[in-house]
């Protein structure tokens, strides 16, 4: 078995239990660097949950997180991010009656002496930033309320891009969005990847994360069964194994030999 | 085809451009002219005279200032019924340490200082014990008015002898003619409004009240925020406090209790939804000077002091209902981004 320090992310055993609900049950979770990882399962599985454990928003009850070969028994939402992990939230985490600046440097403002804001920096910023995620003719002053569906996961995406982060999770990005919005969700990991970062890209939808994954983790009731390389399924195949999975908690059998967990 | 506007109208479309924008602001301050002219064409004997404006000035900062750092415990979307009994503890903290050490500026220090700490204890109830600000609020709003009458068994301490001291003279004195409070009334706006708007902890108390657990997923204490507005808000009330008891020239134990909802309004009527989230220091000046104007006018117009009530209860409304017609008409107009 690999070293952990090999990975950017990687987790030992992590157990996370809400009262008497066991959300994962000791989970060993890797993102290489440079890689696309579909995480994905169904309602349920303890996708959300371990992407708010690696970004410090859960604190695990038993359990270890490697980032970069550092290990930690917990993060902090300010840790996380220092460590270069952004999670872009399923749940819309935006002040809605707040301009699009603002919401995009929520909890990280830009500030100079005292505390004081650089209003002009981050508006600036965030018209560029708008701008590169092709949300162009819409002025960063536009209070968030004022946006469709499409465009407030836009503003939540761009929030996460603007730090440079090494890592990216996306929870269930591309839920009630257009079709050309799912496009451009797309775009935007294609990006990361060539500007050499890594992403987790939870979803339901393996049409959509297929394209764009290297690898697949898939979670069950707490639990990871299978690891694919993009390389050795078809999406038809994918699909096979969630049907199977979501049916008996297992995968069928002929897919074992490439179920990278037991070739290791 | 894009149409050109003709020349000549940019000062239209700037005033335009600033009343789609500030609608809100601009709305409460047109309802404040309003007020200003219904009673100035009843009264103009009374609204020509400066002494009016001094005499609505010399008491609108007791109403105004507790309502300006009120508002930021509404805008994080929580409430603080204590602040009356909160006022009346600070004045009385003054009222003792200066007949004790002599009117020093060490009776306002430790009054302030008495406002932080019931801030504090309202602020641990709230995040710490997790008790709705409703509630927690109405217990330490009787917990500290009953503290002040047991300690003066209900009798009130004069402060008159102060009167031609320094500090006496420095919070409530007149300064040719203009009542030192209205200064320290427009101070503390102005740097409410200013940590409000510019500062990093301002944006944080927005993000508390819009959407909190947003702003705790992306890192953002909120709790911190939520217990040091209550502190900046009892410290404020406990200044009123001494503002109150000085310019009376004595301490009273029933003090502050005639703020309570007077405040409340004067923030509602300034536009800060009582859900959280928006609100501005502006609205709540203006609000707070809306009422003040209405209660002298009356007086001055000369029918009985009953009206004041009736006609506060329909300012509070028109000012309420042309605040949701302003949200949903700019929600009809704008939502107009992707589809
Ligand atoms: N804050 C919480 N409190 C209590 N139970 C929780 C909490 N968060 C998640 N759970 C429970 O943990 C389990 C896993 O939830 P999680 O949200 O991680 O699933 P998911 O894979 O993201 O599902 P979905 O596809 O619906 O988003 C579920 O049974 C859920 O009810
Ligand atoms: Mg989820």
């Amino acid at each position: 078995m690999a070293e952990a320090s090999e990975y950017l992310v990687y987790t030992k055993n992590l157990v996370k239990r809400f009262g008497d609900v066991v959300a994962l049950k000791g989970i060993n979770f890797k993102v290489n660097y440079n890689e696309v990882v579909g995480l994905v399962g169904d309602n349920g599985a303890g996708k959300s949950t371990l992407a708010k454990i690696l970004a410090g928003i859960y604190v695990p009850d038993e359990g270890e997180i490697y980032i970069k070969g550092q290990r930690f028994r917990r993060l902090t939402p300010q840790k996380a991010r220092e460590l270069g992990i952004e999670l872009v939230h399923q749940e819309r985490t935006l002040a809605e009656d707040h301009p699009i600046w603002r919401n995009i440097f929520m909890g990280r403002e830009i500030t100079g002496p005292l505390g004081f804001l650089r209003i002009r920096e981050m508006r600036m910023a965030s018209e560029k930033l708008l701008n590169e995620i092709g949300l162009r003719a819409i002025s960063a002053d536009t209070p968030v309320k004022f946006l469709s569906g499409g465009y407030k996961q836009g503003v939540q995406i761009v929030r996460a891009v603007q730090f440079e982060a090494d890592l990216v999770i996306l929870d269930e990005p591309t839920i009630q969005l257009s079709i050309s919005e799912v496009h451009r969700v797309l775009n935007y990991v294609r990006e990361l990847k060539k500007r050499g970062r890594s992403c987790v890209f939870i979803t339901h939808n393996i049409y959509h994360v297929y394209p764009v994954a290297d690898r697949f983790t898939i979670l069950d009731r707490g639990r990871i069964v299978a690891e694919f390389r993009k390389a050795d399924l078809s999406i038809e195949d994918l699909s096979h194994i969630l049907v199977s999975v979501a049916r008996t908690g297992r995968i069928p059998e002929k897919y074992e030999k490439i179920n990278l967990l037991y070739t290791e | 085809m894009k149409r050109r506007n003709p020349r000549g109208s940019s000062l239209v479309n700037l005033i335009i451009g600033i009343w789609s924008k500030y609608s809100l602001q601009s709305t409460i301050l047109l309802i404040f002219c309003a007020v200003w002219l219904v009673f100035y064409a009843i009264s103009p004997a009374s609204f020509a005279r400066p002494f009016t404006y001094i005499a609505i000035m010399s008491v609108a900062p007791f109403t105004i200032i507790p309502a300006l750092s009120l508002t930021y415990v509404i805008i994080t979307g929580e409430i603080d019924l204590s602040f009356p009994s909160v006022m009346a503890f600070g004045a009385w903290v003054l009222t003792v340490t200066w007949h004790a050490f002599g009117p020093t500026i060490l009776g306002p220090i430790l009054a302030l200082l008495a406002g932080l700490l019931a801030g504090l204890i309202n602020g641990l109830l709230i995040t710490k014990c997790r008790i709705p600000s409703f509630i927690a609020t109405i217990g330490t709003l009787f917990f500290w008015r009953g503290f002040v009458l047991i300690a003066t068994e209900g009798f009130s301490i004069p402060l008159g002898m102060f009167r031609g001291t320094p500090v006496y003279e420095a919070l409530v004195g007149r300064i040719s003619g203009v009542p030192a409070q209205l200064f320290w009334m427009v101070l503390i706006a102005v740097v409410l409004w200013l940590f409000l708007n510019l500062h990093k902890f301002g944006a944080h108390v927005y993000y508390t009240g819009d959407n909190r657990l947003a702003a705790q997923m992306l890192g953002i204490d909120t709790d911190k925020v939520l217990t040091i507005v209550f502190m900046i808000h009892g410290m404020i009330s406990a200044f009123a406090g001494i503002l109150v008891t000085l310019e009376m020239g004595s301490f009273w134990p029933a003090l502050g209790e005639i703020y309570m909802l007077e405040s409340i309004a004067a923030v509602i009527v300034g536009g800060t939804p009582i859900t959280g989230g928006t609100g501005t220091i502006f609205g709540t000046f203006i609000g707070g000077l809306i009422l003040k104007w209405i209660e002298t006018g009356i007086l001055a117009v000369g029918v009985t002091g009953f009206w004041i009530k009736l006609v506060y209860g329909l300012v509070i409304i028109v000012a309420l209902v042309a605040q949701v017609m302003i949200r949903r008409r700019e929600l009809r107009r704008h939502r107009i981004f992707g589809a």
